[in-house]
């Protein structure tokens, strides 16, 4: 090994900051998730009080079931979109490809705060843009921010908007790694444009589908800019924008509980691989 | 070696001549934009000529940047400025120097007492010298009022609408003339937190136990908070949001009960209505909401020399002067009667709405809030919004957060 130290002096920066960045919180998270802390005294030997509390709070049920509810809103329709626009941006007719992957791809890079702000332009309740369209048009407006489905509709709405470009993207990495021959083949066996959609594009893009699937779960577990710029750190009204990492904030670093925070956080890990889990024996199933 | 402990003998020697050895001590402070005239900061390093004065403006989450370094033991600052959570640190009292230590007790009759007892813990030690405060008033328009037949004179006002049920009375009238268009107050957390502000009493004593969530003070302020909803005198217009900006200037709000620093957020919110506002006496008493403190870290190495400069930044003449430079209420009220407070505002129609808020921030009672004030006040806050925004049975919204609350108190 001495005579290699080189190259292990060459690889050693990843792992002394993952060291510092990356082992060391988890495992200081795990040692706080049994303490009491108010971020600043003396830590006390709080033993599984933490995720006692957690098990029998109703705020954070209600978290989870938000962010349960929020990922559903949001990975649905950006998962359906994605692949409609990886295939309309696939088709042989369309012009100016590269022009449109990079503007499918901009909401990605936008400052997710910048975009909360225009979404609560778009959504209030008085003087919102979404309002006054209904009011032209003779509807009744809808008072989308104190409607528990109001405020997730409008948090998945800006998921939506910032990740369908960026799955299209990976879609259509996808569609381009499946052999042309395959399509020819079928199109001499006489198959519709539909059926080799769903017989070829569909079965090939599993792979892809399933990665798409579970980022967007991971992403979609974590939600936390999108709610508290645009409703604020109690989640609005009733709470319903109330999302996990966001409890995880509040009660760290608003009402000074790390310790119960940490468990929070430990709480989130188990639900995101539970979930990943679930999802690929899903999809694995499905198209099987 | 004799050189050297000669040389350093004479420059920790005090009460001589600093100048002549020409050591400066360095000093360290932090404040958010707007807590202290940059102006200001410049004359004390003309002042204190001994001091090397590194001012840092700290920008972002304030507060979780003080905790993050108190937390890591680094990096501290000496001197610090903390908002109205003070109480927050309450419990961290040894990080902080006793100011009393540092000859706070001198000049303690120069400031309003409620204010100089929010920043002494109960043990006794006091770890935050009063910066500016937020006595309450009543805002109101002027030309709204008149219309619905109300009192229009901010004299009239005081004396007509003193408590919460002549102001609830009147904006019934206002309802009724303008068919709902117009609402009395902005939201429902505005009305609870004006109530609970006049009175002395707030969720815990001073010994840290539970009043109780059936103590007087909080059910006043709660049934009062609901009423307004149940007779539709609430906007549901949230503070620091467009929704209440765009409220305030449509004119859709006739009034609300504020701290002194919301006149410089309403002239920012609503330019359109510059003239019709006016300033009169809260309904129900006075209160306080917001003001600030200066604290001197335990790390610091030089904290007489830190008291000093705190002790001359907030003095009452530089506290007047801030009144005029950036609109932060002073809490020494030997400077109430200086002509500059009693200035004509135009965007208050003329009127001199300085006296007012003198007059309610020597009446504001005293209070102990005790470190678990915020996360118990904002569990009832945030319950209340259901009660306003979502048409939640006010009754098991109650019960709800009485169960609520003493959760919270177990942890």
């Amino acid at each position: 090994m001495w005579e290699h130290r080189a190259i292990y002096v060459a690889i050693s920066p990843f792992y002394i900051l993952f060291a510092v960045f990356g082992l060391f919180p988890i495992g200081f998270s795990l040692y706080l998730a049994f303490h009491k802390w108010d971020g600043i005294g003396i830590m006390t030997y709080n033993g599984f009080n933490n995720f006692k509390y957690m098990l029998t709070d109703a705020e954070f049920w209600q978290a989870v079931g938000n962010t349960f509810m929020i990922w559903i809103y949001s990975t649905i329709p950006m998962l359906f979109f994605a692949l409609i626009i990886a295939f309309l941006l696939h088709a042989p007719f369309v012009k100016f490809r590269t022009l449109f992957r990079v503007g499918y791809f901009l909401p990605n890079v936008t400052s997710i705060v910048a975009v909360a702000i225009i979404f609560g332009a778009l959504f209030a309740n008085n003087y919102g843009f979404l309002n006054y369209l209904l009011q032209s048009v003779g509807l009744p407006v809808v008072e989308w921010m104190n409607a528990p489905w109001g405020i997730k509709v409008a948090i998945s709405s800006m998921v939506v908007w910032r990740w369908t470009g960026y799955n299209a993207v990976i879609y259509l990495a996808g569609l381009q790694s499946i052999p042309q021959t395959l399509y020819e083949a079928a199109k001499i066996d006489g198959a519709s444009a539909i059926q080799s959609f769903f017989r070829i594009t569909i079965p090939m893009l599993r792979p892809v589908i399933l990665f798409t699937v579970i980022t967007s779960t991971i992403g979609g577990m974590q939600l936390f800019t999108e709610p508290q710029v645009l409703v604020g750190n109690d989640g609005g009204a009733g709470a319903a924008g109330m999302t996990i990492v966001l409890y995880l904030y509040r009660e760290s670093f608003i009402n000074n509980y790390f310790g119960y925070g940490a468990a929070v956080g430990w709480g989130m890990f188990l639900i995101i691989a539970l979930f990943s889990i679930v999802n690929w024996k899903l999809v694995q199933g499905k198209s099987s | 070696m004799v050189c050297v402990l000669l040389i350093s003998g004479c420059s920790i020697w005090p009460g001589q001549d600093d100048s002549a050895n020409n050591k400066k001590v360095t000093l360290t402070l932090w404040y958010w934009n707007r807590s202290i005239d940059d102006k200001l900061i410049a004359r004390a390093k003309e002042k204190f000529p001994n001091i090397e004065l590194t001012a840092q403006k700290i920008g972002g989450d304030f507060k979780a940047k003080l905790k993050t370094t108190l937390a890591a033991r680094s990096g501290e600052p000496d001197i610090v400025a903390l908002n109205d959570w003070i109480m927050e640190l309450f419990p961290s009292e040894d990080r902080f120097y006793n100011l009393y230590d540092l000859g706070a007790g001198d000049i303690e009759d120069q400031y309003l007492p409620w204010k100089w007892k929010q920043g002494v813990t109960p043990n006794g030690q006091m770890i935050g010298f009063p910066m500016d405060t937020g006595p309450t008033a009543l805002f109101y328009r002027e030309d709204l009022f008149k219309e619905a037949g109300l009192p229009s004179d901010p004299e009239d006002v005081t004396r007509q609408m003193n408590s919460w049920d002549a102001y609830a009375a009147a904006g019934e009238k206002i309802k009724e003339k303008f068919g709902g268009k117009v609402f009395l107050t902005d939201n429902i957390a505005t009305v609870y937190n004006q109530v609970l502000s006049q009175s002395a009493e707030r969720y815990f004593r001073p010994d840290g136990s539970f009043i109780g969530m059936d103590s007087p003070t909080v059910r006043k302020s709660w049934d009062t908070a609901v009423a307004f909803k149940e007779k539709g005198l609430l906007a549901n217009a949230d503070g620091w949001t467009p929704g209440w900006n765009a409220a305030m200037n449509n004119g859709e709000v006739a009034s609300f009960v504020g701290a002194v620093w919301m006149k410089q957020v309403l002239q920012e919110a609503a330019p359109d209505t510059s003239g019709k506002w006016r300033v009169a006496r809260a309904p129900g008493g006075d209160g306080n909401n917001g003001g600030s403190f200066l604290s001197i870290l335990k790390s610091s190495e030089h904290p007489q020399e830190a008291f000093e400069l705190v002790r001359w930044l907030q003095s009452p003449e530089n506290q007047l002067e801030q009144y005029q430079t950036l609109n932060l209420f002073p809490s020494a009220p030997g400077v109430f009667d200086d002509p500059a407070m009693k200035e004509k505002e135009p965007f208050f129609g003329g009127q001199a709405t300085g006296p007012v808020f003198a007059e309610s921030a020597q009446q504001v009672p005293d209070a102990f809030f005790g470190e678990r004030y915020p996360s118990v006040h904002n569990i009832i806050t945030r319950r209340l919004n259901d009660i306003a925004k979502q048409n939640a049975n006010p009754q098991q919204v109650w019960t709800d957060t009485v169960h609520r609350v003493e959760r919270e108190l177990q942890r």
